[in-house]
């Protein structure tokens, strides 16, 4: 057992002098770069009322079967609509028009409403797009900054196509497709 | 030292994943109306030029000015066309309908029948719509309600065109018989019925 002892009083003593030179000098790791990135983030929001129709009802005057002049629909409002990043909103939308009587109307006639649809609330200028239109450049607008806020989407300016005196012909249901976008501009 | 290493490898990778993320946003909103089945007939025009031995419009009675010869008491001629303004955005039935089948006395109460004398008058009716026509024969024999109908597979607007002849000398008894006395009178009725 001495002997032993003896021994393992010897290892610690070799031992603890190399421990003695490492604390000698001075060693660093690093600097560790922590990086992080938010990356552009859109989302258009919530629709109000979970409602995404544009009720119109009757489109014409049944007494004399023009479109009626006091066409007009309550806007629908995307709530929380946010952006992280400079973006773009745009807008486009599809005629009114006959779903089921779909044959060529006859002389007089019409089964094609146009209007104007619009998403303001975002841009300065809101997004504009009229269906009767060849081209629309007001159709997409550009926010340079990250935004959250209300987006409300509009119809209006509602006109017969083909022309004011045509009558439209019958049909239990006239659609249209407003769709609205909202992107991270590149 | 391998530690750093693998930091720099995540921060140079975490960059490239978010340079290819494309985040669009798109709602799409629908726009529903009706337009329900409609047909319409405005009031009665006198179609210029187009009326003989008739007074002309009142309202929506048409009166015959002269309708006997004062000589003869046989029926005068007489005509006259009138239009109305109509449109019916489907497919649908124009029908015309004539109340008494001839001009009759107007009187309730039916006079008594003379022999040789007429007591009720024939006359003919006309109605073009476009390209159709109907005709009616309100022949004076029988009083009763009469009507004529056609179908017409379109939608269409313009104008409904109604002409009336009666001829010189007509009545329920023989040609150019005199008339008993009174007033004489008929319904018409224009009808567009939605068809689907």
């Amino acid at each position: 057992m001495r002997l032993l002892a003896a021994s393992l009083t010897a290892l610690a003593a070799l031992a603890l002098p190399g421990t003695a030179m490492a604390q000698s000098t001075t060693a660093t790791a690093g600097p560790f770069p922590v990086t992080g990135n938010v990356p552009g983030l859109c989302s258009g929001g919530t629709l109000s009322n979970a409602n995404s129709s544009f009720a119109l009802g009757v489109l014409i005057d049944t007494a004399t079967g023009l479109r009626r002049t006091d066409l007009a629909a309550p806007p629908k409002i995307l709530t929380g609509a946010f952006c992280t990043v400079r973006s773009n909103i745009s807008i486009s939308a599809t005629a009114l028009q006959s779903v089921n009587n779909i044959a060529a109307p006859g002389a007089g006639f019409s089964r094609t409403v146009h209007y104007t649809a619009s998403a303001s609330g975002w841009t300065t200028t809101p997004a504009t797009f009229a269906t009767g239109s060849a081209s629309n450049p007001g159709s997409s607008q550009e926010r340079s900054t990250a935004f959250q806020g209300d987006i409300s989407v509009g119809i209006g300016s509602f006109s017969t196509g083909g022309g004011e005196g045509l009558r439209l012909v019958a049909d239990t249901a006239y659609q249209g497709i407003v769709t609205v976008t909202l992107a991270v501009a590149n | 030292m391998r530690a750093p290493i693998l930091f720099a490898i995540l921060a140079a990778g975490l960059p490239a994943a978010a340079s290819a993320q494309s985040n669009t946003n798109v709602r799409t909103l629908s726009v529903d109306a009706n337009v329900p089945r409609a047909c319409a007939i405005g009031a009665p025009q006198l179609a210029a030029g187009a009326q003989i031995n008739f007074r002309g419009l009142n309202g929506t009675t048409l009166q015959i000015d002269r309708m006997v010869d004062p000589t003869t008491l046989a029926t005068n001629a007489a005509s006259v066309d009138v239009t109305f303004e109509a449109i019916c955005n489907l497919p649908h039935r124009i029908r015309l309908e004539t109340q008494n089948n001839g001009l009759w006395q107007t009187s309730e109460v039916t006079p008594a029948r003379v022999e040789g004398f007429g007591f009720a008058i024939p006359y003919r009716a006309r109605l073009d719509w476009a390209d159709d026509s109907l005709q009616l024969n309100a022949d004076a024999q029988v009083r009763r309600i009469t009507d004529s109908s056609l179908f017409v597979n379109q939608s269409r607007m313009g104008d409904i065109r109604l002409r009336l002849e009666i001829d010189a000398g007509a009545s329920n008894n023989r040609a150019n018989a005199p008339i008993l006395a009174g007033f004489y009178g008929d319904t018409l009725r224009i009808t567009l019925e939605p068809q689907q």
